[in-house]
């Protein structure tokens, strides 16, 4: 592990899916660390990987997946590795729900129907906490509360189908942080939700957070939660990830050309009215026998040929704290090549 | 959950009454009436009858009126006095004819039905939970071919390969020694061997729909999203598979348990005609061949009733199995 | 800004798998399913034989010969003492054992009977249009060729079953299709308008599922006059055997429209403008169609189980004509079967028939299936 204070190291992580049509190279060569107390956020579009890289955290990816590579875990019994731990033993079960919890996109689909919600929080309370069935139902209550639901005790009793989404995700929350654990994984979870809901949602988490000294995986393709949430950031595109560093950085100061295009691209308050929204050229391809080189050479304003679509680009750093993974950066294409303000 | 309970039983009502309508409607449909069949009968054999005689004949059974009004009889007499009308051909009520089948109709037919269902729930949990390995294949090769082959030759096949293997082809349920000593302990073991045949034979096709139907649920449910949320919780694959995606499996196979008693009903018809079984199957198609009216009435009747209070009650498990309906019920 | 793309090849072959219709879709799913594939090549090959039937099989339906009763298959050979002379069979003659007194059928070396190809024979009518007295194969004036034996009143089984395969391969069709159509409407209306009309549908749809089928069935059968033509016979049957399944598709598309009501691309069309008649029929069918292909081609099997069956039972087809379930009946008793096992092979037609049409189900189902 690279620091005393780091909760959980991914390095190089691989996750290939073997389909009809090929292997399919999801995840390819993933790094980064998340320390304790701090919330990193993981960007990228729809398919670059991220949610199969929380889920391998968990290890809960399909049978079809194979992963390979190291992810380290500061766990209550020392560092693990968390891909060496049999998928379906007690050590991993030990840890899911109880040291590394994870939060969903869609609540509806996240609980069982023929349950009480109850139920399903008060079965991790007593996986991990306690077996006494009064005080587990207690401990569920209270963290139910927590969470800002209404009528805790009315609606510990009642169905999924009886909750709102907003309700729900609530309740996915009280569900995932009831044992207190290191690392809480959010995969997009305010994303199914009303504007005003979402609000709440990220403030609820900030608060828990800091209350639990909690660290936060965050996962989205939203930039303003990024800015509102996280501390650092992660920029991944096609499997990799080509831009770290802290949130104020990266915002202020992005060097890959995909980061660039990525800020370009969002609205900000003050721009002039008449002025057209930047979007990158052509779109996401699919990560099925990719060309060699970097994967975003078909789409980068800023490529050098023969070099860009030959060798992989490896990470470097920029600023303190801040990695780029791209040849061109600092090179002349790179100058001209933007072409936004 | 009463309410619920309270608005099937209301449903019920008329849905037996719609029922009886179409059932006797279907019985008269055929051109004649028994005293034709009769006539034509002893008429072979030599007896003549005049038209006067065979007027008479129809007075006497209460033949000539017109089809609704035979059918508020019928049904006046059911309701005020449980007479379900007479069988012209065993000269007896319907009632004492179809009660010394019915008991044993009913025996026979909860004893396949639970053979069913405690063979195919493990039997589609294994399949399921095993896709594709080589046990899999077998039951679904087992499970096509049992759907396919109809059952009536099913039995005919099996009861000659019982004679050439044992001497004894199992014919009926009772050996002679039942018969003549009546059923007691010494000689269950003759009616258990009698069994299997029947159970084999009209419990196949039924077996192998539910094989089919738990082990495409349980592959279905395994991929939702909460059991992934499950897994993530850190709960064992065990408790996910028992808890979660089999009484979510379980679902259709409890809606169709009214579906399975009434092919049940159907597959031991023909069945117990092969094979020479004393149930209701045999009593009908000679109550429909002589058109002896109100026993053929009164025998798909009953059947129908029977199905209709097993969806009554499947239909009560089925709200006490997934909170759902009882929420859609209520809100609706 | 100029974007250079990908190879352009490259990409529009991915288009153009990606992008491919609903039925290209299913199709392409369903050719991987094997055991669906093959029970459509075999399916498609029995019914080529029962079109093709009156050609093919060497004697008609009436032609008996009480010389050669319950006689077994008369063996092909291609050699007579030593010299090819191209398939041929021997006379048959019946003799008795002289312990169990059994009837026996011997062949009769002296006589040779070539099998011909394209021979004279008794007229018919293909396609019931087209008359012809031509048959595929025959042999001469007394001999007979029996490829699969002869039943009990000396009719040769062979050709009875490729006759017989006409109306066991067509009446669960024709019963499929008239399902089909009963149900579309009946469910569709019963979903579509909802309240009282639904309430009633329902209950008479419940109360025909209720009763067992195969006792309704009976029932029904018993009322065919006795005495009117073979075709209509036939009708009758098919109406009888699609009778109970168009509740089964009745009840789904009931279903299927009751959940589509509710859907907003209904509502919107609905404010648009569109007819109901249009809203139906371009925008809720299309989208349980393949459910309903589905469940069509799995409901065969019942239907042909069900004419079995009835046949069988003396309900059914009536004589002349025949089907696979009337020749069963001479399977009954097993003293039958134990003296003349061929008479078993109606049987496996049937469970190959069903077998085929529950594989291309299955691989239908598959097919239809967006989320494998």
């Amino acid at each position: 592990m690279d620091g005393k204070d780091t909760i959980v190291q991914v390095n190089n992580l691989h996750i290939n899916i073997k389909m009809d049509e090929g292997i399919l190279t999801a995840v390819r060569g993933v790094s980064f660390h998340i320390d304790r107390g701090e919330t990193l956020g993981l960007v990228g579009e729809s398919g670059c990987g991220k949610s199969l890289t929380c889920k391998a955290i968990l290890a809960i990816n399909e049978q079809k997946c194979s992963t390979s590579g190291e992810i380290l875990f500061n766990s209550d019994n020392g560092v693990v590795d968390i891909l060496k731990l049999p998928p379906k033993g007690s050590e991993i079960r030990n840890i899911r729900g109880k040291q590394i919890s994870m939060i969903f996109q869609e609540p509806m689909v996240c609980f069982s129907p023929l349950y009480t919600i109850g139920n399903q929080i008060n079965e991790c309370t007593r996986l991990h906490i306690t077996k006494d069935k009064k005080k587990s139902r207690e401990i569920s209550i209270e963290m139910m509360k927590k969470v800002g639901i209404a009528n805790a005790e009315k609606r510990y009793d009642q169905y999924p189908h009886e909750f709102s989404g907003g309700m729900l995700q609530r309740a996915l929350i009280a569900m995932a942080l009831v044992c207190n654990p290191k690392l809480l994984i959010a995969d997009e979870p305010t994303t199914a939700l009303d504007v005003t809901i979402q609000a709440q949602i990220l403030e609820l988490i900030k608060e828990l957070q800091k209350e639990l000294k909690m660290s936060v995986l965050f996962v989205t393709h939203d930039l303003g939660t990024v800015a509102r949430m996280c501390d650092r950031v992660a920029v991944m595109y096609l499997g990799k990830i080509v831009e770290t560093g802290p949130v104020e950085e990266i915002y202020l100061n992005p060097k890959h050309p995909y980061t660039i295009g990525l800020i370009g691209s969002v609205h900000k308050i003050g721009s002039k009215r008449k002025e057209r929204l930047y979007s990158i050229d052509g779109t996401v391809p699919l990560a099925l026998n990719l060309p060699a080189g970097c994967g975003f050479y078909d789409r980068c304003n800023c490529r050098i040929e023969g070099v860009c679509n030959v060798k992989e680009p490896k990470a470097v750093a920029v600023g303190p704290d801040h990695f780029v993974s791209c040849h061109a950066v600092g090179q002349k294409t790179c100058e001209e090549g933007h072409g936004i303000e | 959950m009463r309410d619920y309970i309270l608005k099937r039983i209301l449903m019920f009502i008329p849905t037996v009454l719609l029922m009886s309508v179409i059932v006797f409607f279907i019985i008269q449909l055929p051109p004649g009436d028994y005293i034709t069949s009769y006539v034509s009968r002893m008429s072979a054999e030599g007896e003549v009858f005049t038209a006067q005689d065979i007027a008479n004949l129809r007075e006497q059974y209460g033949l000539d009126r017109p089809w609704y009004i035979q059918y508020f009889k019928w049904m006046k007499n059911i309701i005020t006095e449980g007479d379900f009308g007479y069988s012209f051909a065993y000269s007896r009520p319907v009632w004492t004819v179809i009660m010394s089948r019915l008991p044993l109709t009913v025996i026979i037919t909860l004893i396949i039905m639970i053979f069913t269902y405690v063979v195919s729930l493990p039997i589609g949990l294994y399949s399921a939970l095993h896709q594709y390995s080589v046990g899999d294949f077998i039951f679904t090769g087992i499970g096509f071919l049992g759907l396919a082959t109809p059952n009536f030759l099913l039995a005919i096949i099996l009861m000659f390969a019982s004679f050439k293997l044992t001497g004894d082809p199992l014919i009926g349920l009772f050996s002679e020694e039942i018969l003549r000593e009546g059923l007691n302990i010494s000689n269950i073991g003759s009616f258990l061997k009698h069994l299997i045949i029947p159970i084999f034979v009209i419990g196949t096709g039924n077996t192998c729909g539910v094989i089919r139907t738990i082990r495409a649920q349980m592959l279905d449910e395994i991929t939702r999203q909460y059991v992934l949320t499950a897994r993530a919780k850190g709960v064992s694959e065990r408790t996910i598979i028992y808890k979660y995606c089999l009484r979510a499996a379980l679902n259709p196979v409890v809606s169709g348990l009214a579906g399975s008693l009434s092919s049940l009903f159907s597959g031991s018809t023909i069945s117990a005609i092969v094979m020479n079984m004393a149930i209701l199957g045999p009593v009908l198609y000679e109550a429909l061949k002589t058109q002896d009216m109100y026993l053929a009435g009164t025998i798909l009747l009953t059947q129908g009733f029977l199905v209709v209070v097993g969806t009554l009650l499947s239909d009560i498990v089925l709200a006490w199995l997934d909170p759902r309906i009882r929420y859609a019920e209520r809100s609706s | 800004m100029i974007l250079q793309n990908v190879t352009d090849r490259n990409k529009r072959k991915e288009e153009e798998y990606y992008l491919a219709s609903q039925w290209t879709l299913m199709r392409r799913k369903f050719k991987k399913h094997k055991l669906a594939m093959i029970s459509l090549w075999v399916l498609g090959f029995l019914y080529f034989v029962a079109l093709f039937g009156n050609f093919i099989a060497p004697y008609n339906l009436v032609a008996y010969n009480s010389k050669i009763i319950n006689a077994p298959p008369t063996k092909i050979h291609l050699f007579h003492e030593g010299k090819y002379e191209g398939p041929f069979v021997y006379g048959i003659r019946m003799e008795r054992d002289p312990v169990t007194k059994r009837k026996m059928y011997i062949e009769n070396k002296d006589e040779i009977y070539k099998i011909k190809w394209f021979t004279r024979g008794s007229e018919y009518k293909l396609f019931g249009l087209i008359k012809s007295d031509i048959h595929l194969f025959g042999v001469d004036e007394g001999g007979v060729v029996l490829l699969m034996g002869a039943d009990s009143m000396g009719r040769d089984l062979f050709s009875r079953m490729v006759l017989g395969s006409q109306v066991s391969l067509t009446v669960p069709f024709a019963g499929t299709i008239i399902s089909f159509v009963l149900g579309i409407i009946i469910g569709g209306i019963a979903g579509y308008l909802g309240g009282a009309v639904d309430t009633a549908i329902s209950r008479v749809i419940e109360v025909l599922s209720a009763l067992p089928t195969i006792p309704l069935w009976m029932a029904l059968s018993a009322s065919i006059p006795p005495d009117i033509p073979v075709v209509r016979v036939y009708l009758y049957i098919t109406i009888i055997v699609s009778f109970i399944s168009w509740t089964g598709l009745a009840r789904i598309v009931r279903g299927k429209f009751i959940s589509l009501r509710k859907e907003d691309y209904i509502m919107a069309a609905q404010i648009a403008g569109v007819s109901n008649w249009k809203i139906i029929l371009k925008h809720m069918v299309p989208g349980f169609m393949s459910y309903l292909i589905v469940s069509l081609t799995l409901g065969i099997p019942g239907m042909i189980i069900g004419e079995t069956s009835m046949s069988f039972l003396g309900l059914g087809i009536r004589s002349p004509a025949t089907s696979w379930g009337v020749l069963l009946q001479e399977a009954q008793e097993i003293t039958s079967i134990a003296m003349h096992p061929w008479k078993l092979i109606p049987l496996f037609a049937v469970i190959i028939t069903v077998l085929a049409f529950n594989f291309i189900g299955d691989g239908l189902r598959d097919a239809a299936d967006p989320y494998k």
